[in-house]
């Protein structure tokens, strides 16, 4: 596996404050949500795990999952979230990377992007119990982050292969992976 | 000097702008994890109240400006004291509503909860409305030896940001005219998401790159050494920031144990 | 200060099955100015980033060659000027690249003055935000930034092609000051002003593979074949297109086309902002006019279309066919019948293939016809025919062409052009200019930013000026052959 360049990082950065953005949109949805459905207010929470997976799905290079998401977290701090967002942004990534490496970075499926997903819900679950979030009754608790879980799985495995895929139609992950073995040989026509 | 949002100019530059922006940020940040451990309710209470001083009083803006923050911040306060209020643990049942109960325990447990969300809102704020990031990266690099790489790319990035709003509206503008619809359900997320994303990100990340390679091609080098346009150093300010925080921290913890 | 060669070169685009490049061989000695001459799309961009390493150093592309020697200082004034910069203001970018140098913080300030001054770019402070400055500034502070970084190998990539014919001038000048012992590689088509100054040019056909490389006496004298088969620019292609008969025979058509009033204007502002950036006192258009604008970088030529085309806040009279436009915040509904082309050509950009592009369009065509038309324009504008080629993935000047192409849809009758022609070589500017001039026998009106005198000359039917954020109409004046 190679090491990021320099514009590897930028791109990973970069990734990292798009999803920022959007992610700023997508509050927009979620605080209507949020009053009015807690039960569909837990399946969108999965968005805020998707930054590094995707930026992993991406790339396809070791760091890019923690850095996208420290990244992620930074904008949504500048923008008006606080700077707690970045111990969230921080340990979500972290996990993220984490799983991506127990795989030595060589698996791209919906299953390992989908439990990437995962892993940051229980990072965040860990700050939350230290926070004191998770002091709820046993049943809330379990339907609270359940259904998180769930959500991580879905928008980090599902929707970032898929949405990885679309982009590789564009063209625009060519430029940003390390050029396939066949392309050489192709030299010899 | 820009701000990431034209809207964060202050009225006046208060005493907490001029703080190094690097120390201010590891201190808020120290602040922060305080709050995120603490269990105790009066210290959680007398955290909030301190850290509105600071947001209300010294952040600079004009009180309009504050009340129109300070909506989030109490939505958020109810939102997740209401939360543990309905549905938290406890022993000592007040009022029970099929699956709602409210106890003791989770009065306490969301009167907690909702002073630590205040006193998240009110630092993380306090430092966004005192700082412009470029100077605060600027100082990261100075102060805390930042890798240059990394505060460059956020500063990069950071500047591309209009670029992509902008683009987002374009995008929903487009969306609209054309009269798209979306499904229902995930799926109708799935369409949304994608319809929004892949164009947004198969431009930023093209752009990204050729200022990568531009950067590079200016004689930029991971890793070189370097000098600074800005200059971020330690002031008198900075002595008088910790002494101030130090001992507001110190008596607020005190005064929860004496009450 | 050391060569810089090549030898053996090959490479392609990931996804693409032809190679740019079979087997170039190309070397620079040191000291050397050297001109790239080719028609667009030809590889001129790709050789430059091969020879500066930027391929595959920072984009890593398929290439192989048995020997490769790159400069140890160099810089790179890049086509694009929208995306080489990473700093938000002028004086921050250009302390970024005194920081890579390691220049005292004092030394800054006065060497970042100087610089600006050397490319003539004027600013109340330095201190200015890039994003609001026009497009032919940002490619002086481009420029200005290689300056600072005083390299001993220079690649420009057509360094000029934005900027205003006095700009032009100034700038080459500080280019040839600053370079008289530097290596200096270019790519430009305007070359009037260094045809005599480099040493050396190199002539590329379209398949990227050198026909000539010598003397700039020598090519321009013993290869006019190549030069005219391939479409480049070369001194004097002008004079003998204007005897050609394809354009005596369209100087021959030109009479006035109709009377009726396309555009009415009077007492008209745009604004940038809350600042009134542009205004015209009163100005008429009538179907079938070609009008050119014209003005230094900067003056409000580009602000004035955005104004017309109702993207920029505006008040005043303003009608379009009759139809008075009036700006509105929510709810904005773009006038009828205006296209309006981009001065960047990406901004243009909105689907995922150039057929797409051009196809988007054109509601309620069979899509068998749809095809049809995006194939005669893809022929026409000399785009490459690739059916999941991104528009992003092309040469500039085949960028800029495409970008021109989306905008002649049969819905369109008055067009509003922002620099069509600029980074295109012969063949294919006078390939769009005879295309716009079909159209405007058919009753098109055009508007049309350029800096090019001889466009102004030939094809207009009258000339705006903008000086300084005002419009001054001159009808008849300088279009010549508005009978
Ligand atoms: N990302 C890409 N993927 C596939 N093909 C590409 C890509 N970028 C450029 N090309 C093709 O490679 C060829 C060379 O492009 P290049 O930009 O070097 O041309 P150029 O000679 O500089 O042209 P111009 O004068 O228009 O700037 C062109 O035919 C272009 O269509
Ligand atoms: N986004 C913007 N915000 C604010 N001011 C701007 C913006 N873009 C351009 N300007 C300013 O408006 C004026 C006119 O710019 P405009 O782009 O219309 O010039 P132009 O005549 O098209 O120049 P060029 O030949 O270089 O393209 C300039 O002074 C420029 O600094
Ligand atoms: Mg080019
Ligand atoms: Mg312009």
């Amino acid at each position: 596996m190679k090491k990021l360049k320099f514009t590897d990082l930028l791109i990973t950065i970069m990734i990292g404050v798009v999803f920022g953005v959007l992610m700023k949109f997508w509050d927009d949805l979620y605080t209507v949500v949020k009053p009015i459905m807690p039960v569909a207010r837990q399946l969108l929470y999965g968005m805020w795990f998707m930054v590094g997976p995707f930026a992993f799905l991406l790339l396809r290079k070791p760091g890019t999952a923690f850095i996208a998401s420290i990244a992620g977290a930074s904008l949504s701090a500048f923008a008006g979230h606080g700077i707690e967002v970045l111990m969230y942004g921080f340990a979500q990534g972290l996990a993220a990377e984490l799983l991506f490496a127990a795989f030595r970075y060589r698996r791209y499926s919906i299953l390992i992007a989908g439990l990437a997903g995962v892993a940051s819900c229980l990072a965040s679950f860990g700050l939350d119990l230290i926070y004191g979030y998770a002091a709820l009754e046993t049943w809330a608790l379990i339907v609270k982050y359940g259904l998180r879980a769930i959500s991580a799985f879905i928008f980090t495995g599902i929707f970032a292969v898929f949405i990885v895929k679309a982009l590789e139609a564009t063209g625009v992950t060519s430029l940003i992976r390390p050029v396939d073995k066949k392309e050489y040989t192709m030299l010899d026509q | 000097m820009q701000r990431v949002f034209n809207w964060f100019t202050p009225k006046r530059e208060t005493w907490l702008f001029r703080v190094n922006p690097a120390l201010k940020f590891i201190v808020f940040f120290a602040f922060l994890i305080i709050t995120l451990v603490n269990q105790s309710l009066p210290f959680a209470i007398s955290q909030a109240i301190l850290y509105g001083i600071l947001f209300y009083i010294f952040s600079g803006y004009s009180l309009k400006k504050l009340l129109l923050l300070s909506i989030p911040l109490v939505i958020s306060f109810l939102s997740t004291g209401l939360t543990m209020l309905l549905f938290g643990k406890g022993e000592t049942v007040l009022w029970q509503w099929g699956l709602l109960k409210i106890s003791e325990e989770s009065i306490q447990h969301a009167l907690l909860l909702g002073s630590k969300s205040l006193s998240f809102g009110f630092v993380g704020f306090t430092f966004i409305l005192t700082i412009q990031p470029v100077l605060f990266f600027y100082a990261m690099m100075q102060q805390f030896r930042l890798p240059s790489k990394y505060a460059y790319s956020f500063i990069a990035a950071f500047r591309l940001i209009p670029a992509v709003t902008e683009e987002l509206q374009i995008r929903r503008n487009a969306l609209k005219v054309r009269n798209i619809q979306f499904s229902k359900g995930f799926r109708g997320i799935y369409e949304r998401l994608q319809s929004y994303t892949v164009p947004l990100f198969a431009q930023s990340i093209r752009r990204a790159q050729r200022i990568a390679v531009a950067m590079e091609a200016k004689q930029y080098q991971m890793g070189a050494a370097r000098t600074y346009y800005y200059p971020t150093r330690y002031t008198g300010v900075d002595m008088v920031f910790l002494l101030v925080m130090i001992c507001s921290l110190s008596s607020a913890f005190l005064l929860s144990i004496y009450r | 200060m050391n060569n810089i060669s090549v030898t053996d070169l090959r490479l392609k685009f990931p996804g693409e099955d032809a190679l740019v490049f079979k087997d170039l061989s190309f070397s620079v000695q040191s000291g050397e100015k050297v001109l790239m001459l080719g028609p667009s799309g030809c590889g001129k961009s790709t050789l430059l980033q091969v020879l500066s390493g930027i391929i595959p150093n920072s984009i890593e592309l398929p290439m192989k060659a048995t020997s490769i020697q790159l400069p140890d200082s160099w810089g790179f004034v890049f086509q694009d000027p929208d995306t080489q910069f990473c700093m938000t203001y002028v004086d921050e970018e250009l302390a970024f690249v005194l920081e890579n140098l390691q220049v005292q913080r004092e030394e800054m300030a006065p060497r970042i003055e100087e610089v600006l001054k050397r490319v003539d770019l004027h600013l109340i402070d330095a201190h200015t935000p890039i994003n609001e400055m026009s497009q032919g500034m940002k490619q002086r502070l481009a420029l200005a930034s290689v300056l600072l970084l005083e390299p001993d190998v220079l690649f420009l990539d057509e360094p000029s092609a934005l900027l205003d014919p006095e700009g032009t001038q100034q700038i080459w000048t500080s280019i040839k000051e600053a370079t008289a012992d530097k290596t200096v590689i270019i790519v430009e088509h305007k070359i009037d002003l260094i045809a005599d100054w480099v040493d050396r040019v190199v002539l590329f056909n379209d398949h990227g593979v050198i026909l000539a490389d010598g003397s700039p006496a020598d090519i321009f004298a013993n290869f006019q074949e190549e030069l005219k088969r391939y479409g480049i620019w070369y001194p004097g292609v002008w004079e003998e297109y204007k005897t050609s008969d394809a354009f005596q025979l369209m100087m021959l058509n030109r009479q006035v086309v109709s009377s009726q009033e396309k555009i009415h204007i009077e007492d008209f502002h745009g604004y940038r902002g809350l600042v009134e950036k542009i205004s015209a006192k009163h100005a008429t258009v009538q179907a079938g006019d070609w009008i050119t604008i014209v003005g230094e970088n900067g003056s409000g030529k580009s602000t004035l279309l955005l104004s017309l085309m109702q993207l920029l806040r505006t008040n005043g009279v303003y009608e379009v066919n009759g139809v008075a436009i009036v700006w509105k915040k929510k709810k904005r509904q773009l006038p009828k019948g205006l296209s309006l082309v981009f001065q960047n050509p990406e901004l243009q950009f909105v689907t995922n293939s150039i057929t797409e592009e051009l196809t988007v369009s054109l509601h309620g065509m069979p899509k068998a016809d749809a095809d049809m038309y995006a194939k005669e324009l893809m022929r026409l504008f000399n785009l490459p025919d690739s059916v999941s080629r991104h528009p992003y993935q092309l040469s500039t000047g085949q960028k800029r062409r495409l970008s021109v192409a989306t905008a002649l849809t049969p819905s369109t009758d008055i067009l509003l052009l922002d620099e069509p022609t600029f980074g295109q070589d012969a063949r294919n500017t006078f390939a769009i200019l005879e295309k716009l001039e079909q159209l405007r026998t058919k009753g098109m009106t055009i508007l049309m930013v350029t800096h090019d005198t001889e466009i102004v000359e030939n094809f207009a039917t009258a000339v705006w000026t903008v000086v300084d954020g005002v419009v001054h109409t001159a009808n008849g004046v300088g279009g010549a052959k508005s009978v």
